[in-house]
């Protein structure tokens, strides 16, 4: 248990320090380009924009350091810290041979995972 | 108004919430929702992405100190994030087809739940008899003391906690908030978890249910880029200074004034969604 709970700690820090730093990067990046700018209105919702709500939007913008890119790249990094949590505590069960709670965790993946694949991602 | 200065006020106000919220254990999306909506006036929609990012930030942000100390049951939190996954999927489903005052109306009644858990006493239960589906579940657990040592505990209603944790789970997935209160009423109330133990698995299972909706709303456009960055930002130095304040403060007085705050902001919630303002 002491080194699954090394594991899960040392995966949630990680994981959270490389979304700060992209998005910190992709918000600088934004800042110094559009930073005079007027606020764009956000007291109506707008819907999805391709650019930023679709992960081939988000993966191009990235690789082309667009501010949007970046920073959408760090909340993807941040969605993906609890995830590789569950994904590691998985593996860590299964080497336990503690099957039960493989089963759980498996559960808890497979609700997470149907769920994306219906996202208009 | 700026870009420069939209982003830094969004930046001191989602500082100001990863700090209250890691002081007061609320996390940081529920002050992050009145701030974007009754002060700023952006739509809530936009306001349930951003306490969505800010939910898996704290959660994860601090979570892993707790789950290092040891005070995270994670058999439990694994165990109940079945629950509250589900919920937080039929939570993302339902909330497409609610007005905007409705889910200001809902985001209110949990605050009003939120303060009272607040100003509630906290009594640790005495020795629990554990149930039998808790002992089949390796549920059971310990957590360290003040002197080192570490006291073993034991759990029960394991089946009622279960229903509940999915409730909690929709709400997430409804708000964007941890919705902690729930979370921590069925450990606590129902399951007679420890305090410690109910409060910071609550807030380890946070990060996942967050992410089950949080999938959804970012395909939707819910996670808008220019409000993501200062509310992630800050929202996560705040949480890191709000931890290391928390060893040294006395945060009960904090606790009470905030429980009024939260009831004020609640009020204005509820009166703004049913004058339909939002």
């Amino acid at each position: 248990m002491k080194d699954l709970r090394n594991t899960i700690a040392r995966t949630l820090r990680l994981g959270v320090t490389v979304s700060f730093a992209l998005t910190l990067l992709g918000g600088v990046v934004y800042l110094l380009h559009h930073g005079g700018e007027a606020a764009p209105d956000y007291s109506t919702f707008n819907g999805p924009s391709v650019e930023y709500t679709t992960l081939r939007g988000i993966l191009g913008g990235a690789f082309h350091l667009t501010a949007y890119g970046l920073i959408q790249i760090g909340v993807v990094a941040l969605l993906l810290t609890p995830i590789m949590r569950v994904v590691l505590s998985l593996f860590d069960f299964v080497r336990q041979h503690d099957w039960l709670y493989a089963t759980i965790t498996s559960i808890v993946l497979a609700v997470i995972l149907v769920n994306s694949l219906s996202s208009p991602l | 108004m700026t870009i420069l200065v939209f982003t830094l006020i969004l930046l001191v106000g989602a500082y100001a919430a990863g700090l209250l919220g890691s002081l007061t254990g609320l996390g940081g999306g529920v002050i992050v929702i009145p701030l974007l909506t009754l002060l700023l006036g952006i739509d809530f929609q936009y306001a349930v992405g951003a306490a969505l990012v800010a939910s898996i930030a704290t959660s994860s942000g601090s979570g892993s100190a707790y789950v290092k100390e040891g005070f995270t049951n994670i058999r439990l939190g694994m165990f109940l994030e079945i629950a509250t996954c589900i919920g937080a999927a039929i939570g993302a489903y339902i909330a497409v087809w609610l007005d905007n005052n409705i889910i200001a109306v809902i985001f209110g009644l949990v605050l009003i739940l939120t303060a009272a858990n607040q100003l509630r006493k906290k009594v640790d239960h005495g020795e629990v008899k554990g149930s039998d589906t808790a002992h089949r579940l390796k549920l059971f657990g310990t957590y360290p003391q003040p002197d080192g040592t570490h006291k073993a505990y034991q759990l029960t209603h394991v089946g009622a906690g279960f229903s509940l944790m999915t409730v909690a789970g929709a709400l997430s997935g409804i708000l964007g908030i941890g919705s902690g209160v729930l979370k921590v009423l069925a450990m606590d109330t129902l399951m007679k978890v420890p305090f410690k133990v109910s409060t910071t698995t609550s807030n380890f299972m946070m990060g996942v249910t967050a992410v089950t909706s949080a999938v959804v709303y970012l395909g939707r456009g819910n996670i808008e880029p220019g409000i993501a960055f200062p509310i992630l930002v800050g929202v996560l130095c705040g949480a890191l200074t709000g931890a290391r304040l928390l060893r040294k403060l006395d945060v009960r007085l904090l606790r009470r004034i905030f429980s009024i705050a939260i009831l004020l902001v609640a009020a204005n919630m509820i009166w703004n969604g049913f004058a339909g303002k939002f």
